[in-house]
């Protein structure tokens, strides 16, 4: 169904392009990675609205990409009137198929012949008087002055299109925000509206409409109004009386609440209102063609509940395509890395762009692991547990801080598999340093292993040196002496070789003793350097 | 190649009723009725809403230019342009700019708030298919099965070229008209001249392989009288046949003397015709023939042109200038037309 989509200078994109799968499609990244903003362009593209409102009417410079803002900014200070304010634009591209043919045309960023919508806010040209004298006015430009912005829907025809002649139906759902105000809130309305069919909803106004009537001539109202008038008498020669308001702006959706369980809505758990939202959004049976939009399903759900709804979503991909972005490496592990796709600073990268060794290697693993990689600002690669909380330590002694508090994750993989993780990392730009042992091999060896990221300069590998020992433990042993470290195990050995056979055959107690040590210890010179 | 048919039909041989008919039978088929004028538009889409309440989903009703603009012009602007979302609306007035080559498509085709000159939208359309590989009617492949033209009379110039390329495609194309009623054309290019009028039933039969035949002669709106009267005007044409079962009294073709004007308005009640609006009526209230056009009258009262009073003397077309004009303006009525002498 919906085949690309491409973005230039909305919210968190200065320039943005990725290729969606058919069904279920997982959007995973750090915070402000953009995952809120591709959703929401989705649902724009294919609405018009931004956050239930026309986005003619909300076009904010807040929603003009910073970068751009701060670079259009600096070209003002730089050029006044000839600067060129940023260009917000959306091309989501449609699969070619005779159903959607009406939107197709070349009218997209890269003039390709394919059926799409494109939402364009640009300068537009009729003020440009206004927008001389605004940059030449005194006071400094500091926002994108999207007041003198034109807004356009398009198809990739070139024609104007409205709400009705989009073929394709989007659900947005924002699990994480509970808007529920007066009323049932604008996405959930809309799911329930839909339901309906015309004679339902000409029922339920009817009913509406009735209820003001039997309202009106209920005993205790009447009198009360008859009071009311009485008094009022004074005030105004008018009648003043209480009623409910059935007019066309009071229509039965602002006060007709959904229950559940005879509760309204709004005072039903977190948990319960995303999950209905999901449900309804997930079971609706359209005519056209349906893009669920779900962010963030986890959030108020306990872990059995999320199973369940994890479920539920997987059974109702068929036939509709499903968006969701998460931060649960749970929901990730139901729903399958091949539908990943991860949001970094680079560009968005999918999983099965990887070699197919390394794919099958993360479906083995547990989703966490993955998503570590994917969610940490720093990373820090290290050769099983007992390297970890030395690197732990070396890290706390160098920084007076434990790594996590600087967004520093280190993450422990299971023998030679470094390589594959610095496969994931590499693509999505994250800054890596990555703790190798020698294992007897002369160092230019090593390194050949982990020639394919030669050309990142944000990964560092650091490799031990042989001289100083195979592993870990001879090289702690190396850079400490045998007094040093006899004393933080509390252990008396007269030779070298006895401790480190000590070592090599308690690492995890050795390392636990290295990091809870009163003593100062010397770290090898790698690890120093990955800490650095 | 789809299979093309032209129905060539007399005034009051229910064409565009035809069209409706045919486009509304198969809701599966996704159909496009085309036709020149919105006076004509707006009379399909209140047939097909008189018939069945609204225009259905399947069924896509837009004037000829409409359906260029929005269907060829703007999806494939860049092949010609080079440029994307230049092209906005139709320029109806204005022409082409003569002092610009066809190469400088921006400035040839298009006025300086970015409207296309009406003579020149088939023949950006035709240019963008050729540039783009095909992919005008590549995508109407995909967007119609089936597409009804009416008033195909009125297609001159590249509108002929376009009209090729849509009977070599995929989609079945139906074209109906009268050649004789060719009193609108969508532009006034010289391209293809000697196929305006009478001449398209030419430019049909050299497209026999490609388009199916079929003339109407029969009328269903004027008397026997009035076709016979009609069927004087174009010899070329088979002589149109009444199906009206009979007629009461005072039918056919009245010549009114001017004293007697009062008394035979007074007695007929006629829709009066003018050939334009500098006419003497006599203070009668009228209307252009051109006007007059796709609408009915039990009778009408021509004010005639002097050519026009010349053939009524004598019979012979060849003198009249403008042969649609009288054909058009006779074949209004159901009973009775007068001329004024």
């Amino acid at each position: 169904m919906l085949k690309k989509i491409h973005i230039e200078n909305f919210r968190a994109f200065r320039k943005f392009d990725l290729e969606f799968r058919d069904g279920l499609n997982l959007i995973v990244g750090d915070n402000d990675a953009g995952k809120t903003s591709l959703l929401e362009a989705i649902h724009l593209a294919l609405t018009s609205r931004f956050r239930g409102r026309p986005f003619a009417y909300d076009l904010s410079p807040h929603l003009v990409n910073q970068g751009a803002a701060k670079s259009y900014i600096a070209d003002v200070a730089a050029n006044g009137v000839t600067a060129h304010p940023p260009v917000v634009l959306i091309d989501l591209f449609f699969e070619d198929s005779d159903e959607f043919a009406d939107l197709k045309g070349e009218n997209n960023h890269c003039k390709e012949n394919a059926p799409g919508l494109r939402i364009r806010a640009a300068f537009d040209p009729r003020y440009s008087a206004e927008y001389q004298s605004f940059i030449t006015s005194d006071a400094p430009v500091s926002l994108v002055p999207t007041e003198y912005f034109e807004f356009e829907w398009l198809s990739f025809a070139g024609n104007a299109v409205s709400g009705r002649s989009v073929p394709v139906n989007a659900s947005l759902i924002d699990a994480s925000a509970l808007r529920l105000h007066a009323g049932a809130d604008y996405y959930l309305q809309k799911t329930i509206d839909e339901q309906l069919d015309a004679a339902d909803r000409v029922e339920l106004s009817r009913v509406y409409r009735s209820l003001r009537e039997i309202f009106s001539k209920d005993e205790a109202i009447a009198a009360i109004n008859e009071k009311l008038g009485e008094t009022q008498k004074e005030v105004t020669d008018k009648e003043l009386s209480l009623s409910i308001d059935v007019s066309q702006g009071a229509s039965w959706e602002s006060s007709i609440v959904p229950h559940l369980n005879e509760l309204p809505l709004q005072f039903i758990g977190g948990g319960g209102q995303s999950m209905l939202k999901i449900l309804l959004a997930l079971y609706r049976n359209l005519a056209k063609s349906h893009v669920v939009l779900i962010e963030e399903p986890e959030n108020h759900q306990s872990p059995a509940s999320l199973n369940i709804l994890v479920e539920k979503i997987r059974e109702r991909c068929d036939g509709r395509q499903v968006f969701i972005s998460t931060h649960s490496s749970f929901v990730l592990n139901k729903l399958g890395l091949d539908n990943l796709a991860l949001l970094g600073e680079g560009n968005p990268f999918r999983l099965t762009e990887l070699d197919a060794d390394v794919l099958d290697y993360f479906k083995k693993l547990p989703g966490y692991d993955t998503l570590r990689v994917v969610l940490a600002d720093k990373i820090i690669l290290v050769e099983g547990p007992s390297d970890e909380l030395v690197v732990q330590r070396a890290y706390f002694d160098r920084h007076k801080k434990r790594p996590i508090e600087d967004g520093v994750d280190v993450i422990s993989v299971r023998g030679l598999s470094t390589p594959r993780f610095l496969a994931i990392a590499a693509p999505l730009g994250k800054t890596v340093h990555a703790v190798v042992d020698n294992d007897g091999k002369a160092i230019a060896d090593v390194e050949a292993r982990f020639a394919a990221f030669d050309q990142h300069a944000q990964i560092h590998v650091h490799v031990s040196d042989p001289t100083d020992g195979k592993t870990l433990e001879p090289q702690l042993l190396k850079a400490n002496g045998r007094d040093v470290l006899n004393q933080i195990f509390g252990k008396g050995f007269a030779s070298d070789e006895d401790l480190e056979a000590f070592m090599a055959d308690h690492k995890t107690t050795c390392a636990l003793g290295i990091l809870e040590a009163k003593e100062a210890v010397k770290m090898p010179p790698y690890i120093e350097a990955a800490v650095g | 190649m789809a299979e093309n048919l032209a129905i060539i039909a007399a005034a009051g041989s229910l064409k565009t009723e035809t069209v409706i008919e045919r486009a509304l039978k198969d809701p599966g088929k996704r159909v496009l009725i085309t036709t020149y004028t919105r006076e004509n538009l707006a009379q399909i889409i209140r047939r097909i809403e008189g018939r069945v309440g609204v225009v259905p989903a399947n069924v896509s009703v837009m004037t000829w230019f409409s359906f260029l603009i929005s269907q060829a012009v703007r999806p494939y602007q860049c092949a010609v342009l080079d440029r994307i979302g230049f092209a906005r609306g139709l320029n109806f007035k204005g022409k082409h700019q003569k002092f610009a080559k066809k190469e400088e498509a921006e400035r040839y085709f298009f006025d300086s708030n970015r409207d296309i000159y009406r003579d020149g939208v088939s023949d950006f359309a035709c240019i963008a298919d050729a540039r783009a590989g095909g992919s005008v009617i590549g995508r109407l492949e995909q967007r119609f099965d089936h597409i009804y033209i009416d008033e195909v009379q009125d297609l001159v110039g590249y509108d002929l070229e376009f009209l090729d390329l849509l009977f070599k495609s995929k989609i079945a194309v139906t074209v109906v008209g009268d050649p004789r009623q060719h009193t609108f054309s969508t532009n006034t290019s010289m391209k293809n001249k000697k196929y305006q009028g009478v001449g398209f039933l030419d430019w049909l039969k050299e497209r026999s392989s490609s388009c199916d035949y079929e003339e109407r002669s029969t009328s269903a709106r004027c008397s026997q009288e009035i076709c016979d009267f009609a069927s004087m005007i174009f010899p070329e044409f088979d002589p149109l046949v009444s199906t009206r079962e009979s007629s009461y009294g005072q039918d056919g073709i009245h010549i009114v003397a001017q004293n007697n004007l009062e008394s035979y308005v007074a007695k007929y009640r006629p829709k009066v015709l003018r050939h334009r609006r500098n006419v003497n009526t006599c203070g009668l209230e009228a209307i252009n023939i051109g006007v007059s056009k796709g609408c009915t009258y039990d009778r009408v009262l021509i004010f005639p042109t002097k050519p026009m009073r010349t053939f009524i003397e004598d019979g012979d077309p060849g003198k009249l200038k403008a042969p649609e004009k009288l054909y058009v303006a006779a074949t209004r009525a159901c009973y009775s037309v007068g001329f004024v002498i």
